[in-house]
Parts: structure tokens; C-alpha cells; sequence
């Protein structure tokens, strides 16, 4: 026993062993403690994901508002700088036929003079900008002004390719006989512009642009070919949606300096129900833009349809240029029987004042109802769009 | 009250006259002058791409003289255009061109007066 106690190895084991059990105590201590600072911080810890998951939330249902109020600012000032661009333009656009209408006086007054050149010049840059306010003013939801008198796809040709700076550049392949009814002249030309002005644009000076004038089984195509570089599949896209015009079209998100053209022709053939396209590639490697005007546009006849109020056409007399009247032949000498053309002449005429008779006239007719409708319910879209925005206008106007 | 919706008729020419000559410069005013008869040619047949214009004239003077001036009327343009389109035609060999007629010389009145009175001496 006394071996035992005095043997210094069991004081040391008794020691150690003592020491052992005191560190286990302590470890067990920590342990614990640890465990419950864990807890605490697993607690923390679900609370603050609790709290991040409701601002989560809370910050999506800011964002949509957010989201929808700006887009309710952006349309607001969309609409705002529409209308106040509309009645501008429609302003100017009125001016600018003012002025178109003086000059052709004016040209005729001096035709024999040495200021005519100087003047067709002036008359060249007046065109032009009446193209660019009326093309302004469509986008903006105004409306074209219309004409009196149906127009030859040819002259309407004509018409367009007096609008943009390099005229002489283009040319026009085929006549037609086909004439397009008075209401829808005004737009076709105003597209037909923008094509040629954009063909003539991007593509080398030198170069030619052409308008070729096809008859298709349902209506008449005018197709615009243009020598330039033509255009990227991205371009194209964009190009093709801005022509379906089945959208609004943003006026501030056409670039800056901004391109109407595009969408003032998609605007434009949706409104009056033709179509525009440009999505191929021209003989000559560039745009291929085609116009296809559909039989309801379109009618045999020189005259417009019979709103011709005889008091009133006194003024515009000049106006038939193109037709010579067959009765007020100037030259005494000769007799009618001897001159074909002339009695042809006369027997078109006879079927335009007889048109309520004769079937061939008749059938445009029928072919009218078709346009007035649409036109009747583009009106009063246009009439209850205009109701709501009244006293926008209202004011413009009266400004003036 | 209702707002002008910009639906103004547009009365103004629909093919400009800039069109018309193709940007070509014009010719000089007196050439051929206002007062120059203009016929069609004996025996020729209109081209087949004629522009309306020109199809107009060709219409005009197929019947007899007629002054550029009035041409310039019957087809409400202004005369230098028209000179332009005239000329295009003759240099095609379309059109002849005379000189308006001189002048009558005023017969003088003392012999008039006697033819009166002899005249009158006869009935």
C-alpha cells in the first residue's frame, strides 16, 4: 500500500487524471455556450432573411410601380410633345401648301421671265418641306390634306419624286393608264417620297434610283430600286416592323437626328389600306421598296367622283393642264372630223359626265363603298381620339 | 370650335413644273419667242414614251398653228417650261415652227374714205 503512495507514477496519473476531468468540465462549459450563441445567431440570422425576403418584395412592388409610372410619364409626354408637334406642323404643313399654291402662280405669271428658273428652285426647296411637315404631322396623328382630283399612277410618280432633294436621279419606268382616287393621292405620294428620299440617301450620288409601275391582279405595284449598299438584317428588321405600322410609334425613339420615313409610310398604308414593304434586294444590289396599291384605291377614270362643285373649280382652272379641253380648240382652220385624238377626247369626257349610266364607271363605284366605310371608321376614331384631346388643340388653334 | 385637323384640300399642282423639265436648265426667253406659230410635222407618229405634257402639245398642234403662247395657256404651265418641251419635240423633228405674220400696214385713211365715197356714189 505504502509502495503505493509513495510511488510518485499514481500521483502522477491521479494528477493527470484530475486535470483531465477539469478540462473535460470546461470544454462541456464551452460547448454549451456555444451552442447557445448558435442558436441565438440561427435565430438572428432567420429573422434578418425573413426581413430581407419582405424588402425583397416590397422593392419588387416598388419597381412595378415605378416601372408603370414612368411609362405612364413617358406616354404622357409622348402625347404631349405629339400634340404639341402636330398642331405645329399642321401649321406649317398648311403654310408650306400655301406657298406651293402661290408659286404656281407666280411660275405661270413669269413663265416667260428669267426669274422662272430661280423660282422652280424656290418651288423645288418648298416641296421638300412641305414633305417633311406633312410626314411630321402624320406621325404626330395628324391628318394629310386632301385633293380634289384623282391622279394617274404616273403623275402620282411624278408628284413623289418632286418632294426630295436629288429628283433628277430617279426615274419612272413604265405609264399606266391606272388612276388612284383623290382621297388616297396624297398619301401614296407622301410615301412614295420617303422611299425615294431614303433610296436616294443611302446610296452613291451617281447613282440611279427607279420606279417601275406594275400591274399585279390586285392593284398596282410601284417598286423603288435603289444602287446602294442596302441594308443589315437588324436594319431590316426594324425597317419591317415600322413598315406594318400595326403599333403607336414612339416619336422620340426614332433616333436622333430621327427617321420618319419608315414610319410615317407604315402609319400611312395601315390608315388608307395599302401596303409597304422594303425587305428586298434591287437589280442593282441595294433596297427593293415596293408599293402595292390594291383595287380599291384605284379607278379608271381621270375625274374625281362627283363632288365638283362647278363655282369652285372656276379658281382652279389651271389644274387640268394635262387635258386640254377638246370644245375650246383654239384652231379655227381645221374641222373636228379631221383630228381622231381629239374625238376620243371627247367621248371620255362623255363617259365621265355619264358615269352614273354607263357600267364600267359603276363598278369603281361599287368599289367605293369598301374605302368610305373604312374611311368613315378611321373618321371617327379619329373624331373620339380628337374629343378626348379637345382642349389641347382647341388651344393650339386658336393661338394662331 | 372643331380643331382644323390639317383635312385642308391641296389644291396646289401635283407634278411640279421642276418635274416636268427633269432639272434641266430652260432656254433662253426668246427662243422660239411667245408669238412663234408651232405645228406638228406632216406624216409623223407620236413616240412611244411621251410624257403626258408632251402628249398634250402633240394634241394641240395636230390640228394647226398655234402660238407658243397659247400652248403655254392650254396647258397651264409656264411658257419657259413649254419652250423646253417644244424645243425636245422639234429637235426630234415633230414639230415646224413659222414666224407669226408680220403686221398689216394701216391702209391710209384718206384712200379709205375715198373707196367709201365712191362707193356710196355707186349705190
Amino acid at each position: 500500500m505504502t509502495s503505493a503512495i509513495e510511488d510518485p507514477l499514481a500521483w502522477v496519473l491521479l494528477v493527470s487524471a484530475v486535470v483531465a476531468f477539469l478540462v473535460v468540465m470546461r470544454a462541456r462549459g464551452t460547448h454549451k455556450e456555444l451552442r447557445r450563441k448558435n442558436a441565438a445567431l440561427r435565430r438572428d440570422l432567420e429573422s434578418a432573411r425573413g426581413e430581407l425576403g419582405h424588402l425583397r418584395a416590397d422593392r419588387g412592388a416598388r419597381d412595378v410601380r415605378h416601372a408603370e409610372e414612368l411609362a405612364e410619364v413617358r406616354a404622357d409626354a409622348e402625347w404631349a410633345t405629339k400634340s404639341v408637334l402636330k398642331s405645329a406642323m399642321g401649321t406649317l404643313s398648311s403654310l408650306a401648301e400655301e406657298q406651293q399654291v402661290l408659286l404656281d402662280r407666280l411660275l405661270r405669271k413669269y413663265g416667260d421671265s428669267e426669274v422662272l428658273a430661280d423660282l422652280m428652285a424656290v418651288d423645288h426647296t418648298g416641296s421638300q418641306f412641305s414633305r417633311r411637315t406633312k410626314g411630321i404631322s402624320v406621325l404626330c396623328g395628324g391628318w394629310l390634306g386632301r385633293r380634289e382630283e384623282n391622279a394617274s399612277v404616273y403623275d402620282l410618280a411624278r408628284s413623289a419624286q418632286g418632294r426630295i432633294r436629288d429628283f433628277d436621279r430617279v426615274g419612272i419606268h413604265a405609264q399606266s393608264g391606272v388612276h388612284v382616287v383623290s382621297k388616297a393621292v396624297e398619301p401614296i405620294a407622301v410615301v412614295l417620297a420617303e422611299l425615294l428620299d431614303n433610296a436616294t440617301k443611302y446610296s452613291a450620288p451617281g447613282t440611279p434610283v427607279e420606279i417601275n409601275i406594275q400591274t399585279v391582279p390586285r392593284g398596282v405595284c410601284l417598286i423603288v430600286d435603289d444602287a446602294g449598299v442596302g441594308m443589315s438584317q437588324e436594319v431590316k428588321d426594324r425597317s419591317s416592323a415600322l413598315l406594318a405600322g400595326d403599333g403607336p410609334v414612339a416619336i422620340t425613339a426614332l433616333g436622333d437626328p430621327p427617321r420618319f420615313g419608315f414610319a410615317v409610310c407604315g402609319l400611312l398604308a395601315s390608315r388608307y389600306g395599302f401596303s409597304v414593304s422594303a425587305d428586298s434586294v434591287s437589280p442593282y444590289g441595294g433596297v427593293r421598296a415596293v408599293v402595292r396599291i390594291p383595287q380599291t384605291l384605284l379607278t379608271a377614270d381621270a375625274t374625281p367622283p362627283p363632288v365638283a362643285e362647278g363655282g369652285h373649280r372656276g379658281h382652279g382652272a389651271p389644274r387640268r393642264a394635262a387635258t386640254p379641253l377638246p370644245g375650246a380648240s383654239p384652231v379655227a382652220g381645221t374641222t373636228a372630223g379631221g383630228l381622231p385624238r381629239r374625238r376620243r377626247r371627247e367621248t371620255t369626257a362623255a363617259v365621265a359626265m355619264s358615269d352614273a349610266h354607263t357600267p364600267v364607271p359603276a363598278e369603281a363605284d361599287r368599289a367605293e363603298p369598301a374605302g368610305a366605310v373604312s374611311a368613315s371608321r378611321i373618321g371617327a376614331f379619329a373624331r373620339g381620339t380628337r374629343r378626348g384631346r379637345i382642349s389641347n388643340n382647341a388651344e393650339g388653334h386658336k393661338e394662331q | 370650335m372643331s380643331p382644323r385637323y390639317g383635312g385642308d384640300t391641296v389644291t396646289s399642282r401635283i407634278v411640279r413644273s421642276y418635274v416636268i423639265t427633269g432639272g434641266r436648265s430652260l432656254p433662253s426667253a426668246g427662243e422660239p419667242a411667245l408669238h412663234t406659230l408651232i405645228t406638228l410635222a406632216p406624216g409623223r407618229k407620236p413616240p412611244l414614251r411621251q410624257s403626258p405634257e408632251s402628249r398634250a402639245i402633240w394634241q394641240l398642234c395636230s390640228g394647226g398653228y398655234l402660238s407658243v403662247a397659247e400652248i403655254a395657256a392650254h396647258l397651264a404651265l409656264p411658257a419657259g417650261v413649254v419652250r423646253l418641251l417644244l424645243t425636245d419635240l422639234s429637235e426630234q423633228g415633230h414639230l415646224l415652227r413659222r414666224a407669226a405674220p408680220p403686221r398689216a400696214e394701216p391702209a391710209e385713211r384718206d384712200l379709205l374714205e375715198k373707196v367709201l365715197d365712191g362707193l356710196r356714189a355707186l349705190v
